[in-house]
């Protein structure tokens, strides 16, 4: 199984956690804290934000959304904001019971925060366990985004659950999702997170998590109340993650189309240097340049191959993975809905009551209580749109820039291939040697 | 000091930049063949690096290699005297070209006289059975090189010819010269195409490239030594009207060997020239591989353009995606820009590729020309071989008839011996009839012998100095195709790193 090395850390411009080697890390960049650190005050309700590894987080206040994206770099640290809790998932492992055949991801956490007894964890969870560990979210932060989880259910014939590939994916799916958890300021210290991160077994709670599935998510999801007046911004948001949706399958459609030409395109290459092989042999003096054409084209096959490969295992999967990513939006946006709903009936059916009673000028407190939860969900929701916005746009830049990579690698690994044979062309039999300059 | 230079390089050689060479080692008359057009260039030097440029934009030709003119340093060895500038041509430099054209010894016509196929154009005529049709010409400008040294500039002679009067006039050197590889003309109907490329005859592009191949077929004709000499030759280059007659009047027609007899010649004959046989082995080898490539390379260009065009798609869906974002708009718009970049550089690149197709087709007729002088030397051999077993049959009868042994099964014996013996009037006219023969045999007899031995000896000759020319010409091909490759992998590097940086943008 392969260890992956995991996205650096960020380095805490007052701790010493920068000069921590990361148990995994064995090609550690060593970052430096940035002079200009700004102290962002937090708006009500939220925590100093945590700038996390390798999917930044952005404030919701518009001067420092701005700088900070000026300063992100791929991969690259920022500047010494306050963060105190890293988790990595890695190390797959498969376990073999009489029961079943699954597979278990080491979870590491290092933290400062005196809510965790310890600074440092290492547990084992299967995916189970990262589906109680969301459920117990969504049940508790009901107004919040969480994160989605890479699919669960797998056809057992058509995909093999326990292929290098397909347990990879599933582990940066995986790695990816606790990140985010881990660096919202709200999700990240709820308990059910640090159950998940600290305690030896989660079996227990098994039980309770099936129980309280049918919880209040439920209800916020499937609520039966009519929305009357959505505002804009929210309606904008349900455009744009629609209109999204659709540009992303249209991508997706557009790389299977490239591999598929790439794959033929192949096929034919295959073919076609090994010609060039069979020729050399009837040729004498020709012999040389047409074996190290026909080299040459095979160093090109190969990379082709490992360039189809690299599109197929890192740019497909996180494309579709995002897909997911914008369901879990767009129920929350549909929770924030029912939830006005549920207030603006609740606050007609009050004016109805108060006609009745005209004595009554109270606003009764449940509806109060409602109106209470929509400015907060509205608020809540606000602050978590931007935060989405901004992994979006890292994590397309990181993909989108991964994929010119791969291809700017062939191209090169191609050129490297033929300025090689130029010289070996150019070279002719010993009798009739030339010193050439370049 | 800046010195410019009028150059020509000979077909099938390509120039490249990057060496460094001195002033005085340029060899003059390289005319360089590059994408598809035939163009002219200067030579500019700066201290001592060699810059190649455009004559009509004068931009700098980064695709231009000068192996060949390294390769003739290295052959010339002599001393020359440093070419003086504008087009005036030394006989110094003239003496430096002899010793740089393909062929060593002779004048060649092409030293004496400038030739190209310029233009094409359609014409509409009657054909053999009076039906309309459209059918392209060319033209062949000639000009003779003492006027252009002189330092004169005189208009060029210039005929219209169309494709099938080349077929005429080699068809004829064929004939003619049937121990010479003789060069092919280019391909009659467009073949070995990949699906962009049109299969019609009529297609600019077609006709472009049967311009250049046919420019390249005068050329190498024109440089041969022994080819460049004849007569015909001339006049196809000088004499627009007269000459379909001129060259029916020569009678080639009736002297081409039928197919049936040169096919049970390479059948029957005994004693062919080891070399010959194995020769010919060669051209079968070299005829299926060239055709087994060009069939490959085709179906690979196709693919690549697949791939390449599938990527214009991300242009549009980024750019749709782009008017979605607030932030990341710009960069996903430059991005796409990028991305059509891209999809849209195939089709120059693949259009440069065919003229490495066209270099190979060329060896690929080639083999067919080289097959052809090999069953030649077997119809020859097989004649003497005839020639001879027939004189040695015609001596036993001779014997037979002198001692009165029957040594050979013959009709005549049989009849004889039913009939009656002949009389010795009869016999002895007989005898004299096959003394006569006899002699007539044994002359037959040395003449093959003789036609035999000069045909192995010229069609040797010939045979060497076209493997080596296919060796260059081969050589110059697939550094010309690494070059094509190597600009491709750049482009491809430069437009995603455009693309990559567009990304970082966003």
């Amino acid at each position: 199984m392969s260890a992956c090395t995991p996205k650096s850390l960020a380095s805490s411009g007052q701790k010493p956690i920068q000069e921590m080697c990361h148990p995994l890390g064995a090609e550690e960049a060593v970052l430096t804290p940035s002079p200009d650190v700004r102290n962002i005050t937090s708006s009500i309700g939220e925590k100093d934000q945590i700038l996390p590894n390798g999917t930044p987080v952005e404030t919701s206040s518009p001067s420092s959304s701005s700088s900070l994206l000026n300063r992100l770099q791929l991969d690259d640290d920022l500047d010494g904001e306050t963060r105190d809790l890293f988790v990595t998932v890695d190390d797959p492992k498969k376990h073999v019971s009489t029961m079943e055949t699954y597979i278990t991801y080491r979870v590491v956490t290092k933290t400062t925060r005196v809510e965790f007894d310890l600074p440092e964890y290492t547990v084992r969870r299967r995916y189970q366990d990262f589906d109680w560990l969301r459920t117990k979210l969504e049940d508790s932060q009901p107004t919040h985004l969480i994160p989605p989880l890479p699919e669960k259910f797998v056809m057992k014939g058509v995909v093999d659950r326990f292929s290098e590939e397909f347990v990879e994916t599933r582990r940066k799916a995986l790695d990816k999702f606790l990140k985010r958890v881990a660096d919202h300021p709200v999700l990240s210290f709820n308990e059910h997170l640090n159950s998940f991160l600290s305690a030896k077994d989660l079996n227990k709670r098994q039980g309770l998590a099936l129980l309280s599935k049918m919880g209040e998510s439920v209800k916020y999801v499937t609520g039966g109340y009519k929305l009357r007046g959505r505002p804009v911004e929210f309606s904008a948001m349900g455009d744009y993650l629609d209109m999204f949706t659709q540009k992303l399958g249209t991508i997706d459609r557009i790389a299977q189309r490239i591999i598929k030409e790439q794959s033929e395109y192949q096929v034919e290459l295959r073919e076609y240097g090994p010609v060039y092989t069979t020729w050399a042999l009837s040729e004498a003096e020709l012999q040389g340049p047409l074996e190290g054409v026909a080299s040459c084209m095979a160093n090109c096959s190969s990379a082709l191959d490992e360039l189809t490969q690299d599109m197929s295992e890192d740019f497909l999967p996180v494309l579709r993975e995002y897909v997911l990513y914008i369901e879990s939006m767009k129920i929350v946006l549909k929770k924030r809905d029912n939830i006005q709903a549920e207030y603006e009936a609740k606050l007609e059916a009050a004016a109805f009551r108060k006609e009745e009673k005209a004595s009554c000028t109270q606003v009764p407190t449940d509806v109060e209580k409602c109106h209470d939860r929509v400015e907060c969900c509205n608020a809540d929701l606000k602050s978590d749109w931007d935060r989405w916005q901004n992994n979006k746009r890292q994590d397309f830049r990181q993909l989108l820039t991964g994929m010119a990579d791969h291809n700017i690698q062939y191209y090169e690994k191609c050129l490297a291939a033929w300025e090689s044979v130029i010289p070996l062309l150019r070279d002719k039999q010993p009798q009739e040697t030339e010193t050439e300059e370049d | 000091m800046l010195s410019v230079y009028q150059v020509y390089l000979l077909p099938g050689n390509s120039v490249y930049c990057g060496s460094t060479i001195s002033p005085s080692q340029i060899p003059l008359y390289t005319k360089c063949i590059l994408r598809l057009k035939v163009i002219l260039i200067f030579y500019s030097l700066q201290g001592r690096t060699l810059i190649l440029k455009d004559i009509k934009s004068h931009e700098s030709l980064s695709l231009v290699c000068i192996t060949q003119l390294e390769r003739r340093m290295a052959d010339a060895g002599n001393k020359e005297s440093a070419p003086i500038g504008g087009d005036e041509f030394t006989n110094t430099e003239l003496e430096n070209n002899k010793n740089n054209t393909m062929v060593e010894e002779g004048s060649t016509l092409l030293r004496r006289m400038e030739i190209s196929v310029a233009e094409a154009e359609k014409r509409t005529g009657k054909n053999t059975v009076n039906m309309q049709e459209i059918f392209t010409v060319y033209l062949i400008e000639t000009r003779p090189i003492d006027a252009i040294t002189e330092g004169h500039n005189p208009a060029p002679d210039s005929l219209w010819r169309r494709y099938s009067e080349f077929e005429i006039l080699r068809n004829y050197l064929l004939v003619t010269y049937p121990f010479i590889v003789v060069p092919p003309l280019p391909e009659k109907r467009a073949e070995f195409v990949w699906h962009k490329l049109s299969a019609d005859n009529m297609d600019p592009d077609f006709v472009e490239r049967r311009r250049v191949g046919l420019e390249n077929f005068l050329l190498r004709v024109a440089s041969h030594s022994v080819l460049s000499n004849d007569k015909i030759l001339y006049h196809f280059l000088t004499e627009e009207h007269r000459w379909k007659e001129v060259v029916y009047e020569t009678g080639f027609q009736a002297k081409a060997d039928s197919r049936i007899k040169a096919l049970s010649a390479t059948f029957r004959v005994k004693n062919p020239d080891k070399r010959f046989t194995e020769m010919k082995h060669y051209s079968d080898e070299l005829q299926s591989l060239t055709s087994q490539l060009l069939r490959v390379r085709a179906r690979v260009a196709d693919r690549l353009y697949g791939v390449y065009k599938v990527h214009g798609n991300y242009g549009r869906v980024f750019s749709e995606w782009s008017a979605l974002e607030k932030e990341m708009g710009d960069g996903l718009q430059s991005a796409g820009h990028h991305m059509d970049a891209y999809a849209a550089s195939v089709d120059d690149m693949l259009e440069e590729e065919e003229h490495y197709a066209d270099q190979l087709k060329e060896y690929l007729f080639y083999a067919e020309a080289l097959r052809a002088v090999c069953r030649k030397h077997e119809l020859t051999q097989y004649e003497l071989e005839t020639a001879s077993s027939d004189l040695i049959s015609k001596k036993q009868q001779r014997e037979e008839l002198a001692t009165g042994m029957v040594r050979t099964f013959s009709f005549k014996g049989m009849t004889n011996k039913l009939f009656g013996q002949e009389t010795p009037e009869q016999r002895e006219a007989k005898l004299s009839l096959l003394e006569e023969q006899i002699v007539q045999g044994e002359e037959t007899v040395t003449e093959k012998t003789v036609e035999c031995e000069e045909y192995v000896k010229g069609a040797w000759v010939d045979m060497q100095r076209f493997k080596e020319q296919k060796d260059r010409d081969l050589r110059e091909a697939l550094i010309g195709y690494a070059v094509m490759q190597i600009s491709m992998c750049k482009k491809g590097i430069q437009v995603w790193t455009n693309a990559k940086e567009c990304f970082h943008k966003m």
